[in-house]
């Protein structure tokens, strides 16, 4: 039901914004040409893409995590009672870097307004680094879950770790592709860069940054809820 | 500041130039949108064959010896999947939607030309993996579309060692394909429409198309979950969905799991896939009917409202498929009371299209006969949905044949009369030649005749009992030999009516090579797309500057006009046309 409520209360805003706002004109007896500044909430393509996939991508992850409350509910009073977990302590170092990746990404960030694009290519590559490490970390941690438990698929709680984990690991590594593309176009030297490149760039470097941020959130996320059962 | 669209800024497309560019590896959103309807329609061919040997085992039961119960559920499975995802999904969505937003917008083309050609290769993809689930061991999974565990991975069931598998994988790459394709329609919608195009001017084609992709990304998600979990139940023991039971005298390995889970997470995306599919419809038929009655559509803004309320309410309803899943009953009432609720703005659509056509300058011709034969067949299904979203009353017509002649009259029937007018109406704008007219009256009557001669006996049949899904009736008491006899009459409606759909492909390869020459705007049409410079539209649509919009998209018959329409694109008299 959460995510039905989510999406309603989403989409109860997005109507009221479309809506009242619009439902007001009368577009029959407007002629001539409407300003269309006002139109455009944010003046860039490559942005609003990015939210909409953001949209999905935690939709995915709350459905899972609907999945996941649904299961252990289910379980409780059911003849295998719900056997949680061992949580290692690793995955709480796990998350201090890939809170410091978003760090250092962040700061690439702020330095690519300025035009630092030195900086923009240490920081950002130390955010790899660093993101590389958390995903080491994660495997590592589904191996100590997997030997202190001795758990099998059949566990749900085992399984939905491993899944769910998964699929956020998975999305890092797609995000990966993207940020080894932008640190290698920065690289080859981007103070000889052309203006229209160069603001490409910051718009690359703008859309990883909030990439790197959203997904730091649904991992905070889940974790809490991980923790929590 | 002059202000300089999106779809003009950064450098030019540059025009393909070699034949791989422009027809293979092309990013024009208009050569994709024809790859996508294409591929579609090939796909729903296949489907429509297995439904003819569904129809020949049910109508003439023990007389074809090669289709057995293996196979038959085989064939349900597969031409509910294809049909509903692989193609009313991707053609509604891939095919009008490509074509039609950046024209209908005043676009160059979608805001990630790439990433628009990779959806659809991507969407090739999966239906290949799809089309080679038939030539596994075991062939493809006869679970139903609906693919509930744990039947689904348990031996008995047709597919359930390949099949599934690769029916799983199918979708999740469709999905994929799907969000690539959604992001691009709905962020160019958000931000390359030209100067002038507000979004209360757009077509409702537009809106349709728009507010389904919205649900479409939102609701996808949920069956990639519930397909994930399921492969991994059948591929390496886990238990998301398998309960512990006993299959064929052996106890399964699985324990603890909810199928219930399953169908919430499928329905959650199943509910929103209708819609998905019945948007899109809704807003082209408004516009169909408004251009060929040369009469705006009427209550633009209700017709708009209804379209985002439908698709807001369309997450609430999904449990509306589980009444008989054995949920508290106090769910049950929930769920009745939100889906009577979504009955209410498309009751108005329904009504805004009548008026629409009240002493309107009706044309008689084959787009608009399609056009209101959806309205008549939509009408039929969506009253049928009411006995249905009722749950006392769904009890017994559940998995019975009412069920499947409700929704095939509203997504078989009335989409695809939709999808055919909206065929035969911008043949001319693809093309630039004139579809036959008399073939397709033929085939419009055929097929407006035949569809209601196949699902109006089916309502009968499922409120004396006779349920869905079965192979062989037998001979039971509660199915007299009277349901027999009206099963052949369906088979051979049914066979009819296939055979006339030859026709639409006669006319649509005849009219292609000897149509006659259709010129800019052959049926005097307002929106954005009937005023390309070329038609068929070039590469980057418009020509060295993008359009201008003054006015709405339904200025037909204005009273003091010269004739009977007005272009989005046409200044008011003594507007000043400077730059600026």
């Amino acid at each position: 039901m959460f995510p039905a409520m989510v999406i309603a209360i989403l989409t109860a805003i997005t109507a009221w914004w479309l809506l009242v706002q619009r439902l007001r004109e009368k577009p029959w007896m407007k002629q001539g040409v409407v300003p269309t500044s006002q139109e455009t909430v944010f003046s860039s393509a490559p942005k609003i893409g990015l939210w909409v996939f953001l949209a999905v991508v935690s939709s995915l992850f709350g459905l899972f995590s609907s999945a996941y409350v649904m299961r252990l509910h289910d379980a409780h009073g059911e003849i295998t009672t719900w056997a949680p977990i061992v949580k290692p302590s690793l995955l709480w170092l796990n998350t201090t870097v890939l809170v410091l990746a978003s760090g250092a990404m962040q700061i690439a960030r702020n330095r690519v307004d300025r035009d630092d694009f030195g900086g923009v290519r240490v920081y950002f590559s130390v955010a790899g680094v660093l993101t590389v490490l958390f995903l080491a970390g994660q495997v590592l941690a589904w191996r100590q879950v997997a030997a202190a438990g001795n758990y099998g698929p059949g566990n749900p709680a085992f399984a939905f770790f491993i899944l769910i984990t998964a699929v956020h690991g998975i999305h890092l590594i797609g995000g990966m592709f993207v940020l080894a593309r932008t640190i290698a176009r920065v690289w080859r030297g981007a103070d000889k860069l052309a203006v229209v490149t160069r603001s490409r760039l910051r718009m690359s470097v703008q859309l990883c940054t909030t990439y790197w941020h959203w997904l730091l959130l649904i991992w905070l996320g889940l974790f809490a809820l991980l923790l929590s059962t | 500041m002059a202000y300089v669209a999106i779809a003009d800024r950064d450098a030019h497309l540059h025009d393909p130039q070699t034949f791989i560019e422009k027809y293979i590896w092309s990013q024009d959103h208009k050569v994709i949108a024809i790859q996508y309807g294409s591929v579609a329609i090939f796909v729903g061919l296949i489907a429509l064959v297995l439904s003819l040997l569904m129809r020949l085992e049910i109508g003439f039961p023990d007389t074809f010896r090669f289709i057995t119960p293996y196979n038959y559920y085989q064939f349900v499975t597969m031409h509910g999947m294809i049909m509903v995802i692989y193609l009313l999904t991707a053609l509604f969505l891939g095919g009008f939607g490509n074509y039609l937003i950046p024209l209908m917008c005043g676009a160059r083309d979608m805001v990630f030309p790439y990433m628009n050609m990779l959806s659809f290769w991507v969407y090739l993809l999966s239906v290949i993996v799809l089309l080679t689930s038939f030539f596994v061991p075991g062939g493809p999974t006869g679970a139903g579309w609906t693919l509930y565990p744990p039947q689904t991975v348990l031996e008995g069931t047709p597919g359930a060692d390949w099949g599934i598998v690769l029916m799983l994988g199918s979708l999740a790459i469709f999905i994929v394909a799907f969000t690539m394709g959604g992001l691009n329609y709905v962020t160019t919608v958000l931000q390359a429409r030209c100067r002038g195009m507000t979004l209360m001017r757009m077509p409702l084609s537009v809106w349709g198309i728009f507010v389904a992709t919205i649900l479409g990304l939102l609701a996808f998600p949920a069956l990639l979950v519930a397909a994930i979990m399921m492969l991994l139940d059948r591929l390496i023991g886990t238990s998301f969905f398998m309960p512990a039971l006993l299959s064929l005298g052996e106890t399964s390995t699985h324990n603890g799991g909810s199928p219930i889970l399953f169908q919430h997470l499928f329905w959650f995306f199943g509910h929103p896939e209708v819609y998905i599919v019945a948007l899109p419809a809704f807003g082209i038929v408004s516009d169909l009917l408004s251009t060929h009655a040369r009469k705006n559509i009427f209550g633009y803004r209700m017709m708009v409202w209804a379209i985002v309320a439908i698709g807001a309410l369309s997450f609430v309803v999904w449990a509306h498929h589980m009444y008989v899943s054995g949920m508290n009953p106090y769910f049950g009432f929930f769920f009745a009371t939100t889906t009577l609720i979504i009955a209410v703005p498309t009751a108005i659509k329904v009504y805004n299209w009548v008026l629409t056509l009240w002493r309107a300058n009706i044309q008689v011709n084959t787009p608009n006969l399609f056009a209101i034969g959806f309205i008549f067949t939509f009408v039929h299904g969506g009253l049928t949905g009411l006995f249905l979203g009722n749950v006392t009353v769904d009890l017994p017509l559940s998995d019975t044949y009412f069920v499947i002649g409700h929704f095939h009259m509203v997504m078989g029937v009335s989409p695809v009369m939709v999808l055919f007018g909206a065929i035969y109406h911008w043949f001319p704008k693809i093309t630039g030649k004139m579809p036959n007219e008399f073939l397709g009256r033929v085939h419009f009557w055929m097929t407006f005749l035949g569809t209601y001669a196949i699902y109006l006996p089916m309502h009968y049949l499922g409120i004396l009992g006779m349920p869905r899904r079965y192979y062989a009736y037998g001979n039971t008491a509660f199915i007299p030999g009277s349901a027999q006899a009206v099963n052949e009459a369906i088979t051979i409606a049914a066979i009819v009516v296939a055979t006339a759909q030859v026709i639409f492909l006669i006319n649509v390869f005849y009219s292609l090579r000897k149509g006659k020459p259709a010129g800019q705007n052959p049926w005097n049409a307002t929106t954005l797309e009937w005023q390309t410079p070329q038609t068929p539209p070039v590469h980057g649509n418009w020509g060295p500057k993008l359009p201008v919009v003054y006015r709405w998209a339904y200025d037909y018959s204005v009273p003091g006009e010269a004739k009977d329409f007005v272009p989005q694109n046409e200044p008011p008299k003594g507007h000043q046309t400077s730059l600026g």
